[in-house]
């Protein structure tokens, strides 16, 4: 379905949208693209050299925050900055960024900004000068610390550098940094695991997101084709996945995480006390948000909007002065309940106990997958890696 | 019957005839430029494989239904001439298609491939028009290809089937080529219909089809006497009346006419609801002027292969009911009757010409009618001597073979199996049929490169994947036929399955004793690769009576798991859970374990076990 974005349909919803608290920003521009990677991505020539798009892109980005500016501030609780690979962005445009973000929505005092790095030496940015510019947070797309699943799954950096990376970031005076692992990768053992767990426990990471490595191939206007050599890339991969591996992992993590002092507060992230993402909690506790860059996802707490992926019709239509093309689906109340109880469930503090409960859930207590703590109902150990069995019932 | 500017075409300048061919020899394309030829079809309209008008058709490649069509044709001396042809299906299953269209003509066209040269079927199928009585006019096609071998297979033509070289047209249907000579063949050496004008009305039914609109429409070729457009006719067999809807002809849409006569080929809209009314193979007469006899009908079609057909939800098994009966009118050739599974619940024993018809079935219920079907592992019809002179019984669904204690002897059909094949794959093709039981009776060469080689092979051997086996053993150049040959006394036994615990009833096989290891071990294997991981362990255990003879286990589920979930992902992520929810909703609940379609036909997908 695509509609043309923020206009109010009667009856849609519209009326009923509240101002964002978070921010999401995508840049779209990496050196290379991972075989694995489903995000919105321009790579190569596009992100550095002598053709490159940045000033075009970042020129369109300022166009759409002041079309997409509430008519006055909201004060923002979080700004994330993803991609791509926003460390590529030149520091004087991170600072027009954020200058800009501030002038159209106003960033709260105290608020979560967060910007994405990729840890190799020729991409990892300037962290002393983001600070200065307002980031106080930093992720690290460091997917493993062994060199040899990091050349397999087409990573440009070593483990050595996601150690002098962090450690730059550390000195720069970055308080809050966070690390994302991959697991069910293609030869990866379960020592190797155990290595790149502890490796990153000795980085001293507030954050750990871990992630099973995941190939189904997204498709529609917010996603960009697959290329065919990623395509084979994939057939080869998911070849060399394997269920009861992944989840051995996955119990590996939570003992050892656990046992480090991380609270295991969403299915796929650990956070020390007080380092929680603000930001990705607004995705679950589906706090309204605003989302500006190309394939980039808003909510106004009624209605999901995006932008489509293309980079060429976001820009073209920004320099006209318009809105970028994009899609909309207003979330019905039985959508929206869903939506509620499988974010809900995601997080470790899970919902409210329903007074009637769904059959769907229901079935997760027969089965072992949820129990109920208090008054909340919740995932249980074995449950988490098998939630979409709960909620697959919950729609 | 009225050509286009009003005149009838008298019975002398009437021709009937079909296209006997091999699958890919062209025989479609053949049709094609035979409309063309004769503007029966203008290139504007022209899709290829005009005849084949089933989507079905179209993608497999393969006619399933027999069509007519009705040419005009200008021959050579100048004279206005109607051709009726009659197509006919190529796949070994439908013989019996086959042999009903033979009987409405007095000619068939016999295309060969140059460079492949005569195959099994085409070879059965020529027979039997021989035994009709029907003018063969033989075609090489495809001599433009670089491979083609005209001069040996016309070699093949003469040894095997005794048909003198001048008499082969050589033709090219791709570009065009020799299709006037093979029009003017069909002309100046197929026979008129005999069949007298004046007589009293008989003309038998050798299709159908239905329509919402006009009820049952039969297809039919006139052996005597003269229909109009607003006659009453009779159905001799079922003894039903009707006034008749419409009358015509195909072109190859349907065609109004005023009147059919004698000898020629048409369609008669009946009105009838109920085909059981108007069966193929019936007479139709006047009501006011019946024939004293019906004409001699067609044999009933035999069931080969024998499965069960359920609704995967069982609130559907009305709509399963309905569509049966509907698709019957469409393919009298399978047979359904209800029976109900401990597994399964209330369903349907159908009968097949052959496995391929099955799947076609299947199929063809699945998408003309929008159901979810289960069909349940193939068998042949075995014959069970009961123990202390109490009988035979016929059992065609292995589930209901009586307790061991009390079988005295099973039989089961063998069938005479002819291949041809290259003689290079003489070897492979020995194995398999040995392997499967089969015993080699003798081998003639049809040129010095190919054979023609003779089996005894059970039925049930050969239902299962012979036909792919050998088709991928000979690279695809080898081809088959078979006729029934009667039943032999066999050391079978019933192979049952549990899957966790619970017996699965369409799962059971009969098998020979000395397989049955084998077969069990693989049939377990290959169930435990179909049958996704559940919330807790499954066993899958094969067992004959309650001896165990083959374990697997599909171990639980561990992870299922949406890695990332934050804002960009919310509504993609929600359609994913959406599409695996809707897989599940395609399984079928035995006792707790969910089991996909395709695992109940496991049994067609173990290979050579």
């Amino acid at each position: 379905m695509t509609l043309a974005p923020q206009r109010a349909v009667p009856g849609s919803g519209a009326d009923r949208a509240e101002p964002p608290v978070a921010l999401y920003v995508h840049v779209p521009f990496c050196v290379a693209r991972c075989p694995y990677c489903d995000f919105v991505v321009l790579p190569g020539a596009a992100a550095r050299g002598p053709r490159n798009r940045v000033a075009d892109y970042v020129d369109a980005l300022l166009a759409e925050l002041r079309l997409r500016a509430p008519a006055s501030p909201v004060g923002l609780r979080s700004v994330y900055v993803g991609g791509g690979t926003p460390s590529l962005l030149p520091v004087a445009d991170v600072m027009r960024l954020l200058d800009a973000v501030d002038a159209a929505f106003g960033i709260a005092d105290g608020a979560e900004v967060t910007l994405e790095v990729n840890p190799g030496r020729d991409e990892r940015g300037e962290p002393r000068a983001w600070r200065e510019a307002g980031v106080t947070r930093l992720s690290f797309g460091a997917q493993s610390l062994d060199a040899s699943e990091l050349r397999a799954l087409g990573r440009r950096h070593s483990p050595e550098d996601v150690l002098s990376a962090v450690t730059d970031a550390r000195r720069a005076g970055i308080t809050s940094i966070s690390v994302d692992l991959l697991y069910d990768v293609p030869g990866q053992s379960a020592a190797s695991w155990a290595r790149t767990l502890d490796g990153a426990l000795a980085l001293d990471a507030d954050h750990l997101s871990l992630y099973a490595l995941t190939l189904d191939d997204a498709v529609g206007a917010d996603h960009l084709p697959l290329r065919p050599g990623a395509r084979r890339w994939r057939e080869r991969a998911r070849a060399g996945q394997d269920e009861d591996r992944a989840a051995d992992q996955y119990a590996l993590a939570e003992d050892r995480l656990a046992a480090a002092g991380y609270r295991h507060y969403e299915i796929s992230n650990w956070a020390r006390p007080g380092h929680a993402s603000r930001h990705n909690l607004a995705y679950w506790w589906r706090l309204p948000h605003e989302a500006v860059g190309p394939g980039a996802h808003a909510f106004d707490g009624a209605t999901r909007r995006w932008n489509d992926a293309a980079f060429e019709p976001w820009l073209a239509a920004l320099a006209a002065g318009t809105l970028p093309p994009g899609g909309s689906e207003w979330i019905d109340d039985e959508a929206a309940n869903a939506e509620r109880l499988i974010l809900g469930l995601r997080l470790a503090e899970g919902i409210p106990v329903p007074a009637a409960a769904a059959p769907g859930l229901a079935w997760g207590i027969d089965t072992g997958l949820l129990e109920a703590a208090g008054d909340r109902l919740r995932l249980t150990r074995r449950g988490r890696l098998l939630s979409n069995e709960v909620f697959a019932r919950l729609l | 019957m009225t050509d286009h500017d009003g005149n009838r075409t008298p019975q002398s300048r009437l021709r009937n005839f079909s296209i006997i061919a091999h699958i890919d020899h062209g025989k479609s394309t053949l049709a094609d430029r035979l409309l063309e030829f004769t503007h029966t079809i203008d290139a504007r309209q022209m899709t290829s494989q005009v005849l084949d008008s089933m989507d079905l058709e179209r993608e497999k490649g393969i006619t399933i239904k027999a069509r007519a069509v009705r040419l005009e044709y200008t021959a050579n001396d100048g004279l206005a001439y109607g051709l009726n042809l009659i197509d006919t299906p190529g796949h070994v299953d439908f013989s019996y298609e086959v042999s009903r269209s033979l009987q409405a003509c007095e000619g068939a066209i016999l295309v060969v491939d140059a460079a492949q040269g005569i195959e099994a079927q085409t070879l059965a199928n020529v027979h039997l028009a021989m035994r009709e009585g029907l003018t063969i006019v033989p075609v090489i096609n495809k001599i433009d290809l670089p491979s083609a071998q005209p001069e040996v297979v016309m070699e093949e033509l003469e040894n095997v089937l005794a048909i003198p070289r001048e008499e082969v047209i050589l033709a090219s249907a791709k570009e065009g080529r020799g299709i006037d000579e093979i029009l003017e063949a069909i002309v100046t050496r197929v026979p008129p219909p005999k069949g007298d004008p004046t007589a009293p009305l008989q003309g038998l039914i050798f299709d159908s089809h239905y329509d919402a609109y006009k009820g049952v429409v039969t297809y039919v070729r006139l052996a005597q006497g003269t229909l109009h457009k607003h006659d009453r006719i009779r159905l001799m067999a079922s003894g039903v009346e009707s006034d008749l809807l419409e009358l015509g002809v195909f072109r190859p849409q349907l065609a109004p006419v005023a009147q059919l006569t004698a000898g020629e080929v048409g369609y008669v809209a009946t009105g009838l609801k109920s085909v059981r009314d108007a069966q193929v193979g019936d007479t139709i007469t006047s009501a006011t002027r019946p024939a004293s006899a019906p004409l001699p009908g067609y044999q009933e079609a035999k069931s080969l292969v024998f499965a069960g057909i359920y609704p995967l939800s069982g609130e559907d098994y009305p709509l399963l009911r309905d569509a049966l009966e509907k698709l019957h009118l469409n393919d009298a050739s399978f047979t359904y009757e209800p029976e109900s599974s401990i597994a399964l619940g209330f369903g349907f024993r159908c009968g097949f010409l052959g496995l391929l018809h099955m799947e076609i079935v299947q199929e063809r219920l699945e998408r003309e009618f929008s159901l979810d079907l289960i069909a349940s592992a193939p068998s042949v019809e075995y014959e069970v001597e009961l123990t202390h002179g109490r009988g035979i019984v016929r059992i065609d669904n292995p589930a209901l073979l009586p307790p061991i204690a009390d079988i005295e002897e099973i039989h089961e059909p063998w069938v005479a199996l002819s291949v041809i094949t290259p003689s290079s794959y003489i070897g492979p093709l020995m194995e398999l049929t040995t392997n499967r039981r089969g015993a080699f009776l003798n081998m003639e060469y049809l040129d010095p490169q190919r054979v023609l080689m003779h089996f005894e092979i059970p039925l049930a051997e050969l239902i299962v994947d012979y036909f792919d086996q050998l088709k991928s053993r000979s690279q695809g150049y080898a081809s088959m036929d078979y006729e029934e040959a009667g039943y032999r006394p066999a050391n079978l036994v019933k192979l049952d399955v549990m899957v966790a615990g619970e017996p699965v009833d369409a799962l059971s096989l009969i098998v020979h004793r000395d397989n049955a290891q084998a077969i069990g071990r693989t049939l377990t294997e290959k169930l435990k690769e179909l049958i996704p991981r559940q919330m807790f362990e499954v066993p899958i255990q094969a067992a004959i009576g309650s001896n165990v003879i083959a374990r697997e286990t599909v171990r639980a589920m561990r992870k299922n798991v949406l890695a990332k979930c934050y804002g960009g992902d919310i509504t993609r992520k929600r359609k994913l859970l959406e599409k695996q929810r809707e897989g599940k909703q395609r399984m079928k609940r035995i006792g707790s374990v969910e089991i996909p379609q395709e695992a109940f036909l496991a049994v067609l997908r173990m290979g050579d076990a």
